[in-house]
């Protein structure tokens, strides 16, 4: 009722196409998410960890990963995300888009 | 949304997974911080800052899943209850005109569903089924008698295409249905008693009996509330008599259901004894008649002695009633097609000539769920018609809030405007204002169940209208209440949508630039208001033909006295009395009643005169004078000063008297009528009336004015009446009438006193007023003249209402342009015009459509009315006088506020 199917904003950046790329590499926990886009950015991107945790939720009430219940590399149980077959899809879309915009924008900026 | 769904249900673990699941994070977060060498402490402190507030983090998240439904509609309500606080006026106006609406809806409804959807309080009713036939009716083209059925004790009633159809057999034919049945598990007989005597330790009462076969309560799966019923041994000749008694019976003569088990009773003297109490929901099978009494059908031998005897052999006397429960897996159709052969051969048999034979009944099955259908037949028009009346006044009500919110959206537009432009999605607005007016409509309809509490015992009381054990009981169960529910929330989509739709329409830009509304809310203004018009005639209608019938009915010429008489019932027979000495009992009351102080003169007679109709003749067979017979007349045994207690001027002659006693010569009174058509002009008084059939003659000894027989409606040859002598005629049950000075109910404790001491065995039953039993025949025409003058107020008053909004609306609305009018010298009376033209151009409008519909309309309630035709012009006419009258009074308020509107101020605000 009167509610939008939740999607991504598609903004360069954006977590929710980082933590579909992340998983598509491997089955993370919330906090391995966090530290793999840290640690694979160079450190450049600081994902806000509040925000994982919406970010997450959002996700999986579109079914584009699913979590279970697991166990983490030290032995602590954790929910482990795994992307579906929609989430790859969603991600191959958005990273299109993004590939189209940051496209536009280097043109911008190159013609300056 | 299915996934939400489940989420929502495990919405509690989800919960705890995620607090767990942060707090993990935050674990591996200090674990890490701690690695770089913090203390386990700061490096705990660090987790969480960097991790944001956890509480908010956590909520933010469930919220994404937690069905935003549910918060949203939290909100809404909250805003809801706010909006309508705020305007505390229209909430008022809005709640009460739907409680009005509503109400009268679940009222009726109740009645409905008591009479027509309600099913017998018994095991599995869908099993059982009532037993009727149909043919032709019984008298032919030269209006003589052929038909199979010579006799009947019992209704028929029209069937479909001319037919008749009825529910009464003869016993041969019970018998036969009921031998090898293959399709029934049981079949049973019953029939009407009608009232006997039912005397317990010398104190009698009149019972409603039911004579019932051996197979009754157990076809009907009925258990006792204490003892035993009926069953197959009881119900033969020589059986010992038995009894069963209602709960109710046995709770006022016995003090409680076991104290009754064996006692024994006299039922008009003979000796039984009670067996068994039936249980307090059980009512029999016919919905209109609680039965106090039920006697196995052979002991009608013992209670009605020969007239039974003759009964049981009698293959053309009808007067059982079957209903029979199928056997499982039967369907109705399957018995019907089982059955009918087999009553068909019987019923040829009984034929006796050829014209018997060609108009045989056949064998129809009913279903009996709901018990006999006398209360449907007799109710379920009128209720139809009644619904549709306060279907229409709920519609009213509906497009009255509807009306009020386009107003009230109006002043909203900006709000709306606001709220769309800061990005709220259109649908959400529309939910939200959907979930105020689905608020209002549950509010109106709380209250309309509280109208319905007092409807339904106000519309019980005027639907019994005095009738003594009436048994139609309309309740709010739960059924009634779910309609209602679900009606009142359609209310509110109802007039909920459209307002909701028309106020957030997208173009919000020229609504945010100055705030005032375009035109297509206006067009839906006034097409409601024209609707409300046009309901309204329709009701207007309605009542004024109501009541117009009832003007008629009360100025029919009676012929006796209205006022100021006293009439109620004995039956000495049924306590033992018999012949001759009865006679003198029966003299011997009556100079009794008239020495009590206050009594004019007492009377009596076979029945009352309203009653007459349904008392039958007092004596058998045709009339003869000379050789010719009298048609139509009807014979009334009446005591002495008959024709002065009620008031019938005597015209010549003299009136039945103390001189006629059984002994002397028999002695008739005639009305004027009857002489005047079989003594063209001549005296009557001396020549004679001959019974062939009671090998008698009458002399006339006097010639009464004419008089209306047996109820208002009938027709004017009722006048032809011939008065005998009661004492030379005796009937069973006499019917009294005192003439007093003053309320003739204050004489009934005087009454009582008398008949307890000349009897104590006799009850007195049908004590009435003469005024209330005459009101009692138009009791339906007097119930829906008042219900539906009520309806017809109601309805013009919420369309006045409707049409005063409208108008105050449009003037608030207009505030400019008529200021510039003013300005420009425009006087007051030509704005007052401008408005009025306005109000009565929609009052037209709303009538001209009405019209047709209240002409077609009104020939529905054609059978309701009298003496009035459907399409009275004086009443069309009236109803539109009055309607444009209200209109106008609506209007004038507006008309008057937009005249004083000052030219200067309107201006300034534009």
């Amino acid at each position: 009722m009167g509610r939008k199917a939740q999607k991504n904003d598609s903004l360069p950046g954006s977590l929710d196409m980082l933590i579909l790329r992340t998983l598509s590499r491997s089955d993370l926990h919330g906090y391995g998410i966090v530290q793999f886009i840290q640690q694979s950015s160079g450190n450049e991107l600081l994902v806000e960890e509040g925000s994982l945790y919406p970010a997450l939720q959002r996700l999986e009430l579109n079914g584009w990963i699913d979590g279970v219940w697991g166990v983490t590399s030290n032995n602590r149980r954790a929910r482990i995300y795994r992307i579906t077959a929609a989430g790859r899809k969603q991600l191959a879309a958005e990273t299109r888009k993004y590939a189209r915009l940051t496209l536009a924008i280097a043109r911008v900026m190159g013609a300056q | 949304m299915l996934r939400r769904l489940r989420y929502w249900r495990e919405s509690a673990r989800r919960s705890e997974a995620l607090r767990e699941e942060i707090e993990l994070h935050l674990a591996e977060k200090a674990a890490e911080l701690e690695a770089d060498g913090m203390t386990a402490e700061r490096a705990r402190a660090e987790a969480c800052r960097r991790f944001g507030n956890v509480g908010l983090k956590r909520e933010e998240s469930r919220e994404i899943w937690m069905t935003r439904f549910w918060s949203e509609l939290g909100q809404d309500v909250r805003y809801g209850c706010r909006a309508m606080a705020a305007n505390k006026a229209f909430s008022a106006l809005a709640v009460l005109s739907l409680a009005l609406g509503i109400g009268a809806n679940t009222t009726i409804y109740s009645f409905m569903e008591s009479i027509l959807l309600r099913s017998l309080p018994v095991a599995d009713p869908e099993s059982l089924v009532v037993l009727n036939w149909h043919s032709r009716p019984p008298r032919n083209a030269g209006k003589e008698w052929v038909h199979v059925m010579h006799g009947v004790q019992g209704m028929a009633w029209p069937g479909g295409k001319g037919s008749m159809v009825s529910g009464m057999f003869p016993y041969g034919a019970f018998e036969a249905l009921g031998r090898d049945n293959p399709v029934f598990s049981t079949l049973f007989g019953y029939f009407n008693g009608l009232h006997h005597n039912l005397a317990v330790r010398g104190q009698a009462i009149s019972a409603n009996t039911e004579y019932v076969s051996g197979g009754y309560f157990r076809g009907l799966a009925v258990s006792p509330a204490a003892g035993r019923l009926i069953d197959s041994e009881d119900d033969r000749p020589g059986a010992a008599p038995v009894a069963v008694i209602s709960l109710a019976t046995s709770q006022n003569r016995f003090g409680g259901p076991s104290n009754a088990i064996g006692q024994p009773v006299l039922v008009d003297n003979i000796p039984f004894t009670v067996i068994g109490v039936a249980p307090p929901e059980f009512f029999g099978v016919d919905p209109a008649a609680a039965p106090d009494l039920y006697l196995p059908l052979h002991t009608n031998l013992l209670v009605d002695g020969a007239r039974a005897a003759r009964m049981y052999p009698d293959g053309n006397f009808y007067w059982i009633e079957i209903m029979g429960r199928l056997r499982p897996g039967v369907s109705m159709a399957q018995a019907q097609a089982a059955l009918a052969p087999r009553f068909h051969q019987w019923v040829a048999a009984t034929a006796t000539t050829g014209g018997e034979r060609a108009n045989l009944p056949a064998l129809i099955l009913n279903p009996g769920a709901a018990g006999l259908g006398s209360l449907r037949r007799q109710y379920s028009k009128p209720l139809y018609a009644l619904l549709t009346m306060v279907a229409l006044i709920l519609a009213i009500a509906c497009a009255n809030i509807a009306n009020l919110l386009l107003a009230r959206a109006a002043a909203r537009r900006r709000e709306m405007a606001v709220r769309l432009s800061l990005g709220a999605g259109r649908l959400r607005v529309v939910r939200q204002l959907l979930t105020e007016s689905v608020m209002l409509a549950s509010l109106g309809g709380a209250f309309g169940v509280l109208f319905a509490i007092w409807g339904v015992r106000s519309l019980t009381f005027l639907f019994s209208n005095g009738q003594q054990n009436f048994t139609l009981r309309a309740e709010l169960n739960w059924n009634v209440l779910g309609v209602t529910a679900a009606l009142s929330v359609l209310c509110g989509l109802l007039f909920g949508l459209a307002p909701a739709i028309q106020s957030t329409r997208p173009d919000v830009m020229p609504a945010l630039q100055n705030g005032r509304g375009g035109g297509p809310r206006r067009r839906a203004q006034h097409i409601l208001v024209i609707a409300q018009i046009a309901f309204s005639f329709l009701i207007l209608v309605a009542a004024g033909l109501f009541a117009r019938t009832l003007d008629k009915l009360h100025s029919v010429q009676l012929g006796y006295a209205r006022e100021n008489i006293l009439l109620f019932s004995l039956n000495a027979r049924q306590a033992g009395h018999r012949d001759p000495e009865i006679v003198n009992f029966y003299a011997d009351l009556r100079q009794r009643f008239e020495s009590i102080p206050g009594v004019i003169s007492a009377t009596l007679s076979q029945s009352s005169i309203i009653n007459a109709g349904f008392a039958g003749q007092a004596i058998r067979g045709p009339m003869k004078i000379g050789p010719v017979t009298i048609e139509n007349a009807r014979a009334l045994a009446a005591g002495p000063r008959f024709l002065t207690t009620m008031r019938i001027p005597i015209l010549a002659g003299r009136e039945i008297d103390g001189r006629d006693q059984p002994g002397s010569r028999p002695v008739a009174v005639i009305s004027e009528r009857l002489a005047r058509t079989y003594f063209d002009n001549g005296n009557p008084v001396g020549r004679r009336i001959t019974l062939p059939d009671e090998k008698r003659d009458l002399e006339i000894v006097g010639v009464s004015a004419n008089l209306r027989y047996g109820g208002l409606k009938n027709e004017e040859e009722s006048a032809m009446t011939v008065f005998v002598a009661v004492s030379q005629f005796p009937p069973d049950r006499v019917t009294y009438a005192l003439r007093t000075a003053g309320d003739p109910l204050r004489f009934v404790p005087s009454v009582h006193e008398i008949v307890r001491e000349a009897d104590s065995r006799i009850p007195v039953t049908n004590v009435v007023t003469q005024a209330a039993e005459i009101d009692r025949t138009i009791s339906r025409e007097l119930t829906f003249a008042k219900l539906c003058t009520g309806f017809a107020v109601l309805a013009l008053l919420m369309a006045c209402v409707g049409l005063y909004g409208t108008m105050s609306y449009n003037v608030a609305r207009q505030t400019g342009e008529i200021g510039i009018r003013m300005a420009l010298g425009a006087q007051r009376g030509a704005v007052v015009w401008m408005v009025l033209r306005r109000v009565l151009l929609l009052a037209a409008v709303g009538l001209a459509i009405s019209l047709p519909a209240a002409l077609i309309a009104s020939r529905l309630v054609k059978s309701f009315l009298f003496e009035t035709r459907p399409n009275d012009p004086g009443t069309l006419a009236l109803a539109g006088a009055v309607l444009l009258g209200a209109a106008i009074l609506a209007g004038y308020a507006p008309a008057r506020r937009a005249s004083r509107i000052d030219p200067l101020a309107a201006l300034r605000q534009e």
